[in-house]
């Protein structure tokens, strides 16, 4: 894998400059908060109607969409990939797997912005938000990451 | 991993396989109910800790988080 190609810092400006509301969720927003995790991917929840804007931010990077816009919307995800693999969920709502109502928008509106480089922000969900995303997935990996972040709601009290 | 055995990739599918699996949401629940224990808080926060230590910003985090993949996927044995 020829990942040392990828310029993060770039990744991350371009999304913050097309002004697609996206979320970094999964365990690399984790990492930017404090836990280290090991990772391979990034994800992200994006609004349903900014698809076409993120993808063009990130095409320069050579990131190319599994599914058109609209077929993300219908299907309520896509990947993004070349080298790199970005995983989206698209949906306005998502359940958790013990059947909370998680939506985008209140999500949204309590997010936080974590400068990741001299005036470039990514917006993760507040911490509350990132353990309910957690829970869409339902897996032992999942709930160990739950854990580290409850650790880490201890360790910022 | 210094001094460890590598791991053949039989074992390590069945290690992915496992930690993927989708639980049910009993499970979950159950699971969720658990409250952190005391050494295990103690040693996320302790790790925590040193990662933001080590690593002050959220830049300096997932640059350290790309290295680290790099280094593990080097590492690892091939099928």
């Amino acid at each position: 894998m020829q990942g040392s190609e990828f310029d993060e810092t770039e990744f991350f400006r371009a999304i913050a400059a097309s002004g697609a509301r996206a979320l970094l969720i999964g365990r690399r927003a984790l990492v930017a908060l404090g836990i280290p995790v090991l990772t391979a991917d990034y994800d992200f929840w994006l609004h349903t109607d900014d698809i076409a804007a993120f993808n063009e931010a990130v095409e320069p990077q050579g990131l190319i969409p599994t599914r058109t816009p609209d077929e993300a919307r219908g299907r309520g995800r896509y990947v993004l990939e070349n080298d790199e693999r970005v995983d989206v969920l698209v949906a306005r709502t998502v359940p958790t797997v013990d059947g909370v109502r998680v939506s985008f928008e209140d999500v949204w509106s309590r997010r936080r912005n974590l400068e990741v480089a001299v005036g470039i922000a990514v917006a993760v969900p507040a911490l509350d938000d990132l353990i309910l995303t957690k829970r869409f997935g339902g897996r032992p990996k999942d709930l160990e990451d739950i854990r580290l972040l409850e650790a880490l709601r201890k360790e910022d009290a | 991993m210094k001094g460890s055995s590598p791991v053949d990739p039989a074992t390590q599918e069945r290690v992915r396989a496992l930690s993927q699996r989708q639980l049910s949401p009993e499970e979950v629940r159950a699971a969720l109910a658990v409250p952190l224990g005391e050494s295990e808080e103690e040693e996320s926060r302790s790790l925590i800790r040193w990662f933001r230590r080590r690593y002050p910003t959220p830049g300096d985090r997932l640059a350290y988080a790309r290295r680290a993949y790099l280094r593990w996927t080097a590492a690892r044995p091939r099928p």
